[in-house]
């Protein structure tokens, strides 16, 4: 019995210690969403700038107190759906290779290589960038692109990025999709192209799209490698895939250091974060939206 | 009747004939794309690792480079940037280490299944999902300004622990579900309380892959960049091995002193070049790539030996 | 907020104690108190202290070269020097996390006027900036009228200027670039691009100009004088004027502006002697040739000078 109350104690104490790991990181969670949006929001409450002309404005011209963050808008999504595009297919291909058609070699060889792309920091690829990317598409393009600098590039090196996460993924993905249902196809006399295309993709599409999202969420908040590429003009919309442009995070990046704290161009950055943080929660709730449409389906 | 019988017949097989080639030479086009696929992506990997190496070799094994400070007027090199990147490392993991195996103890054995729970799964998966520069203007209000630890190693390795957690805490919990089931009903069958359970049984056998996650999350924080730059600073340090003020900004282990790391200071030279800043930017970042790489060597080691040193036991 | 701020005011208490003790002993070593005034060559009264300075990274390695030498003359000093940018340096020094911030622009066209209340300016040497243009552009000379046009976008093609035709390419410093606003100020005398006007590049830092003008056809951008010694570009004359230290020293060259060091008047007295010493030798003599050698003109020889509006005066 004298035993029981120490017990009871130490069972205590593990629960307030590690209760307490996990209230730390959500306070620190909070306490970001609370600083982002209160930086942010007081460019429209405090400093009186129009929301409108805030997300729809054209011109991005601190030193005219114009802030327009469309072009940065513009730019951020345009890099990250081209990016998806350019991705999606080399992954979803490599994808199904490995789980369908050569799985040992998926396992044994393909996976540690591609692994390797993860692990490369993003200033490295922002550096391959900038010095092989930004001089191949001056050299392709010439006097349409006199830098190299601009969406296409930023693109390009995102979508060499977000291959390795979306390939992972997409792997995880096939590989959970039940052996019956295959079998149940060959059964059936389809051929292994036919029991991919028809059953496989199919019933894995839900965690397919996951993926994507995933790759997205990490292209839209790439940063540094981005920067490093696409030129970075803020004041006006871009006008094609050579123009160089700008994105959120590139704009954060090269305007933080000049902002002086409390001015109203310091907080219009603080609200282009803002931007940034409501969509990676957006991304979240469509990967939980998805989720739950999938277990539905299932279920 | 017979003939005409057979002839349909044969017209139906030729059609199947038809369809199965038709199908068959489908797969193989398919087949034979995707392993152009396959070819191409491998060959990337290679191509980019080999163009990194390749291009910064010559600078990174010039003798000096990895020893000299940045401001060495014959061979300028990286050891302060060497230095900053591995000591924030390590003050990184000692941060988020602790809290993120409280953190995923909580989730995996604790966790009541209410809303406080989902609540806090939310808020690590938002952090998971958070741009490392959003991270990095926090960090450069929280703990720069409100905290008042100024650019300092201290607030870039809090930075850094807010993109390390969601990772550790992930590997961390998955390392714990994997332990069997069996050890541990077992354990708790003896009397044991869940929190001995937990560090006696289930710590022990999930060490390996928590060891294995933790090397390669390292590798990660490793190369961020855009979370220190407005909170451990991009100006390269510095640095006076002999000192023993540990309140200078000179000594090396002072965390609240600015730092410039490997990553910090390959964006530094590619935004701010100067003559000759080029071969400097691709020999470090040959060296931050190969430091990476040796993580991920070491995490896929360190695991095996453990797990065999666990099974020996 | 109060209660960070508590947190905050807790711990720089604590902070600073530790300070004042190591300070107190390093006193108490060397026997001696703080400097005089005249605090000259290396056989006077030690210094003692660690102030940080940030800000503008354009002189910064001027200020690392100074604070190398004056380290290396009062060993028991220490400057920690951070970049950031203007912005940072400012807005750190104005709410006293730093004792020094670094600025190329006048401190008013970036604070707030409460804000700018008790910081003095240390006006500690001058850039002379002017355009640069790739190797491959056949004009040599410009006016400051062309100049304008140029960069409001109304002139988009060399043979206006009388050389060969080919496309202008303008490449822009970033929005908020201290080395911005003062070419500006100087070239554009207040008038704005239009919307439609877009650079083939708004880039972070002058070796970034340098390196992009080098190697885009046609294209012009700016950058200060210790840049223009580079493969690749040319400097332009500015209405027949070469950009050169004496040019600006006369007043002829007029796109040029001071690099600021700003300090707080009502500095903790434990680190405000150093701070002194620190921009003392910043402008003394001894250390002018390194200015000179960073690039950068020494405050001494000026024959005019200019106010935070822009207008040139005698000196």
């Amino acid at each position: 019995m004298a035993n029981l109350m120490p017990k009871r104690r130490l069972e205590n104490i593990g629960l307030g210690i590690t209760g307490f790991c996990v209230a730390l990181v959500a306070l620190v969670v909070v306490t970001l969403i609370f600083m982002v949006a209160q930086q942010g929001l007081t460019t429209f409450f405090v400093d009186g700038l129009n929301p409108i002309d805030f997300f729809f404005g054209q011109n991005w011209i601190p030193e005219q107190e114009r802030y327009g963050a469309l072009p940065m808008i513009v730019g951020s999504f345009a890099v990250t759906l081209l990016s998806t595009l350019f991705a999606l297919p080399v992954a979803l291909g490599s994808a199904i290779f490995v789980v369908e058609v050569a799985p040992t070699f998926g396992r044994r060889v393909f996976q540690p290589f591609i692994e390797l792309l993860v692990g490369i920091p993003s200033v490295v690829y922002g550096v391959l960038g900038l010095y092989v990317i930004n001089s191949l598409i001056k050299a392709i393009f010439g006097d349409a692109a006199p830098t190299g600098a601009g969406i296409l590039s930023g693109s390009i090196v995102l979508a060499i990025m977000i291959l390795p996460t979306i390939t992972t993924l997409s792997m995880d993905a096939l590989r959970a999709v039940p052996n019956q249902y295959r079998e149940g196809s060959y059964a059936l006399g389809c051929t292994r192209w036919q029991t991919t295309w028809h059953v496989v993709l199919k019933s894995a599409t839900p965690s397919l799209m996951t993926a994507v999202i995933l790759g997205m969420t990490r292209a839209f908040g790439e940063t540094l490698a981005v920067q490093m590429v696409i030129g970075g003009v803020e004041r006006s919309m871009p006008t094609g895939l050579l123009d160089p442009a700008s994105t959120l995070t590139a704009a954060l990046t090269a305007g933080l250091s000049n902002a002086v704290s409390g001015s109203v161009y310091y907080h219009a950055l603080w609200s282009l974060g803002l931007i940034l943080l409501a969509m990676s929660l957006v991304f979240i709730l469509i990967i939980h939206l998805i989720g739950r449409k999938g277990a539905k389906a299932n279920g | 009747m017979a003939s005409e019988k057979n002839a349909a017949a044969q017209g139906r097989s030729a059609e199947l004939d038809a369809h199965v080639r038709r199908i068959d030479s489908q797969d193989k086009v398919a087949t034979g794309i995707l392993t152009v696929i396959v070819g191409l992506v491998m060959l990337l990997v290679v191509a980019i690792i080999a163009y990194i190496l390749v291009r910064g070799a010559g600078r990174a094994l010039t003798p000096g480079f990895l020893t000299n400070p940045y401001n060495d007027e014959v061979v300028p090199g990286i050891i302060y940037q060497l230095w900053d990147s591995f000591y924030m490392l390590i003050v990184t993991l000692v941060i988020s280490v602790p809290i993120s195996l409280g953190a995923a103890i909580f989730l995996v054995e604790y966790a009541p299944d209410n809303w406080v729970t989902s609540a806090a799964k939310t808020a690590i998966e938002t952090l998971s999902s958070l741009p490392s520069i959003v991270v990095g203007m926090f960090g450069s209000l929280f703990f720069v300004v409100t905290l008042g630890w100024g650019i300092s190693i201290l607030a870039g390795a809090c930075a850094l622990t807010m993109f390390n957690i969601p990772i550790l805490v992930r590997t961390i919990q998955q390392a714990l579900e994997d332990v069997p089931r069996s050890q541990r009903d077992a354990a708790l069958a003896m009397g044991l309380t869940r929190w001995e359970t937990t560090i006696n049984v289930l710590l022990p056998a999930a060490m390996p892959a928590i060891v294995t996650g933790i090397v390669l999350s390292a590798g990660r924080v490793f190369g961020e960049a855009a979370a220190l730059i407005f909170t451990a600073g991009s100006a390269p340090a510095r640095l006076n091995f002999a000192s023993v003020n540990f309140l200078s900004p000179t000594n090396p282990f002072n965390i609240f002193r600015p730092a410039c790391s490997l990553a910090v200071y390959i964006w530094r030279l590619t935004s701010e070049p100067t003559a000759g800043s080029t071969e400097i930017v691709w020999g470090t970042a040959t060296v931050l790539l190969v430091c990476v790489l040796l993580f991920n060597l070491l995490a896929r080691l360190l695991g095996k030996l453990l797990s065999r040193r666990l099974t020996a036991e | 907020m109060s209660k960070f701020d508590l947190s905050r005011r807790q711990f720089l208490g604590a902070f600073g104690a530790t300070a004042a003790i190591a300070g107190l002993a390093a006193c108490g070593n060397t026997g001696s108190g703080t400097t005089d005034d005249s605090a000259e060559g290396t056989d006077t009264a030690a210094l003692v202290g660690s102030i940080s300075c940030s800000g503008a990274t354009s002189f910064q390695p001027l200020v690392e070269k100074a604070r190398d030498a004056f380290q290396d003359a009062n060993p028991d000093v220490s400057v920690a020097i951070s970049g950031g940018g203007s912005g940072q340096g400012l807005s750190q020094v104005a709410e006293g996390s730093v004792q020094i911030g670094r600025s190329d622009v006048f401190a008013e066209e970036k604070l707030e006027a409460d804000q700018l209340e008790g910081l003095v300016d240390n006006q500690v040497c001058i850039v002379g900036m002017g355009p640069i243009v790739n190797a491959d552009v056949d004009v040599t000379d410009i006016t400051t009228e062309q100049l304008k046009g140029i960069f409001l976008g109304e002139i988009t093609d060399w043979a206006d200027l009388g050389g060969t035709a080919g496309a202008i390419q303008v490449i822009q410093r970033e929005a908020g670039s201290g080395t911005r606003a003062t070419f500006e100020a100087a070239v554009l005398g207040g008038e704005v691009a239009p919307d439609s006007f877009r650079p083939v590049a708004e880039v972070d830092s002058s070796g970034t100009v340098v390196e992009q003008v080098a190697a885009t056809s046609g294209s012009i951008s700016y950058v200060a004088f210790n840049y223009m010694e580079n493969d690749g570009i040319k400097a332009l004359t500015v209405d027949g004027v070469e950009p050169t230290q004496a040019n600006v020293e006369s007043g002829d060259f007029t796109i040029w502006a001071y690099e600021h060091m700003y300090t707080r008047e009502d500095e903790d007295e434990s680190t405000a002697a150093v701070t002194k010493a620190f921009i003392e030798f910043m402008l003394s003599d001894d250390f002018a040739d390194t200015v000179v050698e960073e690039g950068f003109i020494p405050m001494a020889d000026m024959q005019v000078k200019k106010d935070a509006d822009g207008n040139i005066t005698a000196a």
